[in-house]
């Protein structure tokens, strides 16, 4: 990446906004617009005195830079050296490539509240699959497969923002037209229009009234720049408050216009009704005014559609199925005609609601130049061509082609997101919708919009779901999932959903589930006790334990042995605790008096006393229970107990595990046992076994890596000594 | 069984990760109040705020945020001292600092502040606080590291502090609780409980392991609550959705009240995962309600990483009152009205249950 120092002190990295980029466009899967766009310039204050001798740039986390900047090497310049000024400096620059319509914080409530829709699909997915392989009727599956996918659809919108209407008063305000409600978002946008398309499986008779419906909610978004219908009507709120005589104003019959031509019924008849003939002043004098007027409200309120009969019934008259729909169509065309050519017009006196109304009616009567007037948008042409040129018409057919001339009629000056996305999907070319997804709206949307492409369609399915060679074996699928768990593993608050896509991933998900598991700081149990929980429920149990280890090496090295013995236990990294085991030892030896043991009780109770668990640390635990029963011995004079306290010398000394340097202390500590006045403890045999390993300690002094231990020099004679003294007095017993 | 049928649940997302919760009841009994430490993971800094619950008829009930203060580090543990006439809160760090608020009994303004972190006081993280006093305040802490401090919040409001225990690192800390005025329980690593006088100085009173793990595997103690009228049980909770009690008077007994354990006293059990809190319900009524005798453990309510909130009774199948796609990371009953709980969620929101 260039980078230049600036005079000042200052750092400043040019970047391009898109932070991905593609070298080879030609086998790119998702084209990335080439259009290069002003460079981003970021000021980074190091505040270190120049000169700087070197830069290090590296990526921190998500699309965090660190900069890392060096002094000149302070070995190399003693004499300018100067105690107390820092030798560098490392800055981090966030990155930011947002669209801003999002937050981050936004983002990530998002991306936590998908994932409980996302895994309970994938489960369905994977039952429907075990089920469709034992019987073969596949069609029944593929019907309730969809309402599996429209249930995800939904829960998926509902995260992204449900504009709530505010609370509707009583008395309703007459003038206000238009209610004012939250903007939506564009991602909710281009969600619902994924939904309507790829995975709502209701009639396609009824596709473009759900365009309506979608152009409603959202089209204040297509264009910032220029007028739409929505902001047309927005103006005109504005503005109807402070009319008196509506209908001389201009603004006020476009608004209707343009409210008729995109299906918003029930704005034009509140409309209507706000004419000044309906006043009851003027009722008497503009009769025929306010009949037409009426008749006009009527007609549009009778408009039959073609959807669902649940929506409300503002929208005009609904019909479920198309023979009905097209009885009522011809019924109500005829009904519109009438009234055009009705002889009340000419005795209308009122010019403009007469030339304004017979507008309206060509509009209901299809007349597509007045629809183009009426329309400021394409995609609301687009839809105003639907509702009164091709009533009849049913799913895809010629919209793509119909969007394209809507489009050279009214061009658009900027292209706005959505648009790119709209006609991918009207051309019915998934790859391009993907792409469009992919760059408009990220990651989070490809993965689980892809849900909704696959859905009983069986071309993209083959597109998405095939293995290539290009991508290293994997399918688009995988690889978008990949992308996306990715994202989320850059966030030290969302990694821990990442998983859940990780593991959706066939090929290289295990593996780099794995990479993110080794990957999370160690530093804080409560993130090494999540990531085990990981473990556990995906069965990894071979890194649980590795990352097992690795916790007790850190906690070992940062001094807490309890924290480090445990977790080696958990683990069962014998090899480890042996190691560990040595270095403990050498503390005992040095800190461990008769009564200083309520330091080490914790950790003994910790090691338990199971060999397996506890590696050469078992000695430990004897060398406790050994000091207990010597201390017992030191309390009374009682023969029983010093015959036991004998009992576990033995065990010490013949356990294997016991480390040689402990032997002569041992044995020393145990004087009192081996001069026991009343008669001799040790047997001949446990006396040789003890005058052996004296024997094997003269031998080992002469090895270079002899511990010395800090008992009195005379330690090792008296205990010879006593041992010899044992000996002559258990033979003579014997 | 009949609470769930009346049990609202409300979320509030406050885009940042929630380290601690506690319900807070000073004397302005007209609203209810909540304190939260918090950690904003993109600036890395935390906060302690005060927030009102508001639960009025018109919306739905919400946050508001009344007064914030600005942590050194990220919050590890979190108490409020529950007199109400001089509300304290206390939280100690991952730094190992120890910071005591004074908040104003009527406004619940943030007034002024104390904080304990010199050297040699704990290093690394504490792990674990309690609060416990009337006149002055005493706070023990545990680390880690192994120590075991007692911090002195005199008249003056001057705090100081003395070292009980160092284990020097043989022995880590991860959680402890008041019994008495001079004796508490510490729970650690290998599932173990460790009970401590303060008139017998020098070390542990009496230490419990437990063994109910299957195989070579043992746990971790997250957290401990005592009974205020029955102090020589205190009830634990730690890996593998254990639950246990310890009787002082019966030693080496196990009581496993939930978990995976395995013999002939195979408990109930509603999780596999770690139990991050557990606190006495005093809400729930004991199903034995015939027995009144010492012995008997009171209902309990815990929270784990699997996502689920549930009381758990000794003999009793475990009821569940909340279950989440994500871990419940801490909750607190609120003592003036234990109805009501409040839950921190994994994934940055705050979730109130209201058991009327």
């Amino acid at each position: 990446m260039p980078g230049r120092l600036s005079d000042s002190g200052m750092f400043i990295i040019p970047t391009p906004p898109d932070s991905v980029r593609t070298s080879d466009s030609g086998n790119s899967l998702i084209p990335y617009s080439p259009e290069v766009r002003d460079p981003v310039i970021y000021n980074l204050h190091h505040g270190l005195k120049p000169p700087i001798s070197r830069l290090s740039i590296s990526w921190s986390r998500g699309n965090c830079l660190r900069v890392s900047f060096f002094r000149v090497d302070s070995t190399e310049t003693d004499t300018s050296y100067v105690e107390g000024e820092v030798g560098g400096k490392v800055v981090e620059v966030k990155l930011n490539v947002e669209d801003g319509e999002i937050g981050d914080a936004e983002r990530r409530r998002i991306a936590y509240g998908s994932v409980a829709p996302y895994a309970h699909l994938q489960g369905q997915k994977n039952t429907v699959s075990a089920l469709s392989k034992m019987s073969m009727s596949s069609s029944s599956y593929y019907v309730e497969w969809w309402q599996h996918v429209i249930e995800y659809s939904k829960e998926i919108n509902s995260l992204l923002g449900n504009p709530e209407p505010p609370p509707s008063s009583l008395i309703e305000d007459p003038k206000t037209v238009l209610k004012v409600v939250e903007e939506p978002t564009c991602l909710k946008a281009a969600w619902e229009l994924m939904e309507i398309f790829y995975a709502d499986k209701r009639p396609q008779a009824w596709l473009p009234e759900r365009l309506v419906d979608w152009l409603r909610d959202f089209d204040s978004l297509l264009t910032d720049t220029e007028a739409t219908v929505h902001s047309k009507l927005v103006n005109l709120q504005k503005e109807i408050v402070n009319l008196q005589v509506v209908e001389d104003d201009f603004n006020y019959w476009e608004g209707i216009s343009s409210a008729l031509a995109v299906g918003w019924l029930d704005i034009v008849v509140k409309l209507l009704r706000l004419h000044g003939s309906y006043q009851l002043d003027q009722l008497g004098d503009r009769e025929t005014e306010n009949g037409l007027v009426e008749a006009v409200a009527v007609l549009v309120t009778k408009m039959p559609r073609l959807r669902s009969e649940s929506s409300d019934r503002r929208l005009g008259e609904c019909f479920e199925t198309r023979p009905e729909f097209m009885k009522a169509w011809e019924k109500w065309r005829g009904q519109v005609a009438k009234l055009e050519s009705s002889a009340y017009w000419v005795q209308c006196d009122h010019r403009q609601t007469r030339e304004s109304l017979r507008k309206v009616l060509q509009i209901m009567l299809g007349n597509v130049n007045s629809l183009i007037t009426s329309a400021c948008h394409w995609m609301e042409l687009f839809i105003a061509k639907f509702l009164y040129v091709r009533p009849f018409t049913t799913g895809l057919e010629g919209m793509y082609s119909l969007a394209k001339k809507c489009m050279e009629l009214k061009p658009a000056s900027s292209t706005q997101r959505l648009m790119g996305l709209i006609l991918g999907i009207l051309e019915e070319n998934t790859e391009v919708v993907l792409a469009e997804c992919s760059k408009s709206f990220g990651p989070w949307m490809v993965a689980h919009v892809m849900e909704l492409l696959t859905a009983g369609n069986n071309q993209a399915e083959m597109l998405l779901h095939e293995e290539r060679h290009n991508l290293g074996g994997i399918s688009i699928e995988e690889l978008h999932r990949l992308v996306y768990a990715q994202v989320l593993s850059s966030h030290a608050l969302t990694w821990q959903i990442a998983p859940v896509y990780l593991i959706s991933c066939p090929k290289q998900g295990l593996g780099m589930l794995e990479i993110l598991l080794y990957k999370q700081p160690m530093q804080h149990n409560h993130t090494l006790l999540k990531n085990l929980e990981i473990c556990r429920l995906y069965e990894l149990s071979g890194i649980s334990s590795n990352l097992m280890k690795i916790a007790g090496v850190y906690h070992w090295k940062h001094g807490r042995k309890g924290s480090g013995v445990f977790w080696l236990q958990q683990a069962q990294d014998e090899a480890r605790l042996n190691r560990i085991a040595q270095e403990l030892f050498d503390f005992v030896g040095k800190s461990i008096s008769d009564d200083s043991f309520k330091q080490w009780e914790g950790l003994i109770e910790l090691l338990g006393n199971e060999t397996r668990t506890a590696g050469g640390l078992e000695f430990l635990h004897k060398y406790r229970d050994f000091k207990k029963s010597l201390q017992q011995v030191k309390g009374g004079n009682v023969t029983d107990v010093a015959q036991q306290a004998v009992e576990s010398l033995i065990m010490i000394m013949k356990n294997p595990s016991t480390p040689q340097r402990f032997w002569l202390p041992l044995m020393h500590d145990s004087l009192k046992l081996l001069t026991w006045p009343e008669r001799p403890l040790l047997n001949v045999s446990q006396t040789n076994l003890l005058l052996n390993k004296l024997q094997e300690l003269s031998i080992a002094k002469l090895c270079p890596d002899y511990c010395e231990t800090d008992l009195p020099s005379q330690a090792l004679s008296s205990v010879r000594l006593a041992l010899a003294t044992n000996l002559g007095r258990a033979i003579l017993e014997e | 069984m009949e609470d769930s049928e009346t049990l609202e649940i409300y979320k509030f997302p406050q885009a940042k990760y929630i380290d601690a919760l506690r319900w807070f009841s000073p004397l302005s009994a007209f609203s209810k109040f909540v304190v939260l430490a918090l950690h904003d993971s993109d600036s890395d800094i935390s906060t302690i705020e005060i927030k009102t619950l508001n639960l009025s008829n018109q919306s739905k009930p919400f946050l508001q945020l009344h007064s914030s203060w600005t942590s050194p580090s990220r919050v590890s543990s979190l108490r409020v001292s529950q007199t109400p006439h001089k509300p304290i809160l206390s939280a100690s760090t991952f730094d190992g600092s120890l910071h005591f608020l004074f908040a104003h009994p009527v406004e619940v303004s943030l007034d002024s502040e104390i904080s304990v972190g010199e050297k040699g006081f704990h290093i690394g993280p504490i792990s674990g606080i309690d609060l416990f006093g009337n006149n002055g305040v005493e706070c023990v802490s545990v680390g880690e590291d192994g120590r075991v401090n007692l911090v002195s919040l005199g008249g003056d409001s001057k705090a100081s502090y003395r070292q009980v225990f160092d284990s020097q690192g043989l022995v880590s800390y991860t959680a402890v609780k008041w019994a008495s005025p001079t004796e508490f329980v510490t729970g650690g690593l290998g599932d173990s409980l460790q009970w401590w006088d303060l008139r017998k100085p020098g070390g542990v009173v009496s230490q419990f392991k437990g063994s109910w793990a299957h195989g070579n595997t043992s746990g971790i103690v997250h957290s401990i609550d005592i009974h205020p009228s029955r102090k020589h049980v205190c009830v634990a909770g730690g890996s593998s959705g254990a639950v246990f009690a310890w009787d002082l008077r019966r030693q080496q007994q196990q009581i496993l009240l939930s978990g995976s354990g395995h013999g002939e006293a195979k408990p109930h059990s509603f999780s596999e995962s770690e139990i991050w809190e557990v606190q006495y319900d005093c809400y729930t009524p004991s199903s034995d309600i015939g027995n009144t005798s010492s012995a008997q453990i009171l209902p309990v309510m815990t929270c784990s990483e699997d996502g689920i909130l549930a009381i758990v009774e000794k003999d009793v199948e475990p009821e569940q009152i909340l279950a989440e796609p994500c871990a419940v990371n801490s909750f607190d009953i609120n003592l003036q009205n234990p109805s009501d709980v409040i839950c921190s969620l994994e994934w940055e929101s705050v979730a109130y249950l209201s058991r009327q």
